[in-house]
């Protein structure tokens, strides 16, 4: 076939184009990964004991506050490496903010706090389980988001995974909240920041093997 | 061999600057994404024609310069164009657009066909779409019908039809007894066909 011949069938079967589909797919999709990430966090884990009296305190509100904020940049970046011509990887550090934010915190709260306490400060009393559980229910979200990059057009493989990486661990740091018992800033600050860079090291090695297209 | 003229509207854009091109492409692209058909097949004429120069500039710096070998990465392309249109931003330019989809394309032949891409470029950037564009088409050795090899008899035979100028959808359809929107259908799929033969083709290099 020649190639005025194909661009007359694809003229013959051209239909007016949505191009605000990718968006709107993009926010559904996080709501309904979250939506599910939240489910599986109560039913497994269940909420933290004392969450009635809890979900007030800074921690808890700190804790939603880092996923949601993370999870919200690299969602708009994300959709938007799905569309070619477009460079969101220049503005991925923004990414970074809030964890420098909460890096912060736990600098300043150290420093207030005598050394003798600092491991318990930073250990807190589950980190093993917040380092696995993390990762885990962040696959959730991954996976929709590689199901959603697979109907875009994305150029850099890499950067995609990357973008859904950290908007799955900011998704599953919102919902483990509800679960996560440990509430000082140097626990958050050093495991939930291993847990996403596990995630978007993880998206970003898997999704370019997966989106060829 | 077959060699397919430019029609006239394709001649006029071959000097433009890159804001000259875009600043018509992105009014046409508009329309087309609107609904459009003349529109759309005046953006593919006028694109075709940019990106042709492009990848033959690009293969030839790759150290190929086979004419057959550009076609076949713009049949390519076109495809990858028509699937993703739902991924242009309305906001963006849509020369960079374009660039990007046929930038990937480039870069996928080339590594599929077990060459090095280090001859490409990194900065090729869309400025080049404004470059000299030697406009003729060349012979594709794609044979892209085998493509649709697995499709319904029909389909086949309604693409056969509409690919030919001055068939109008409506009557191809009506020829192979289909409604329009089901022959749009069964075109999506054809073109979805090709799509995936191609993506498939030498993916073990040799």
């Amino acid at each position: 076939m020649q190639t005025d011949e194909l661009i007359a069938v694809m003229t013959a079967g051209h239909r007016p184009v949505d191009t605000g589909w990718l968006r709107r797919a993009t926010g559904l999709c996080a709501l309904a990964a979250l939506a599910l990430t939240v489910l599986l966090v109560l039913i497994v884990l269940g909420p933290r004991p004392d969450f009635a009296g809890a979900w007030s305190t800074s921690p808890v509100i700190a804790k939603a506050l880092l996923g949601a904020s993370i999870a919200g940049t690299a969602l708009v970046l994300f959709q938007r490496s799905l569309r070619p011509g477009l460079k969101p990887g220049r503005k991925l550090p923004l990414v970074g903010l809030p964890v420098a934010l909460v890096v912060a915190w736990a600098l300043a709260t150290l420093a207030q706090a005598p050394v003798a306490d600092w491991s318990t400060l930073i250990f807190g009393r589950y980190w093993r389980a917040c380092l696995v559980a993390v990762p885990l229910y962040a696959l959730v979200p991954l996976v929709v988001l590689c199901g959603l990059a697979r109907r875009g057009a994305p150029v850099d493989g890499r950067l995609t995974g990357a973008c859904a990486g950290l908007a799955s661990a900011g998704l599953a740091i919102l919902a483990y909240s509800l679960h996560c018992p440990d509430d000082t800033a140097p626990f958050l600050a050093t495991w939930y920041t291993i847990a996403i860079v596990a995630v978007t090291g993880t998206g970003a090695l898997v999704f370019p093997r997966v989106l060829r297209w | 061999m077959r060699r397919t003229g430019s029609s006239p509207p394709v001649r006029e854009t071959q000097d433009l600057s890159l804001q000259e091109l875009e600043t018509r492409l992105r009014t046409i692209f508009l329309a087309a994404l609107a609904g459009d058909a003349a529109a759309y097949r005046l953006f593919l004429d006028t694109i075709s024609v940019r990106l042709r120069g492009y990848l033959r500039q690009m293969l030839a710096r790759a150290g190929r310069s086979e004419a057959s070998e550009a076609e076949d990465v713009l049949q390519e392309t076109l495809l990858a164009l028509h699937l993703s249109r739902h991924t242009y931003d309305a906001t963006s330019p849509v020369t960079a657009w374009a660039h990007a989809i046929a930038r990937y394309k480039l870069v996928d032949h080339l590594r599929r066909s077990g060459r090095h891409t280090a001859n490409l470029p990194l900065d090729d950037e869309a400025y080049q779409l404004a470059g000299p564009a030697d406009g003729a088409a060349s012979e594709a050795k794609l044979d892209l019908e085998r493509a649709m090899a697995a499709l319904p008899e029909r389909t086949r035979a309604l693409i056969g039809k509409v690919k030919l100028q001055g068939t109008s959808v409506a009557e191809a359809a009506g020829a192979v007894g289909m409604t329009e929107t089901a022959a749009k259908v069964a075109i999506h799929r054809g073109l979805q066909a090709m799509a995936k033969f191609l993506s498939r083709r030498g993916e073990r290099p040799g």
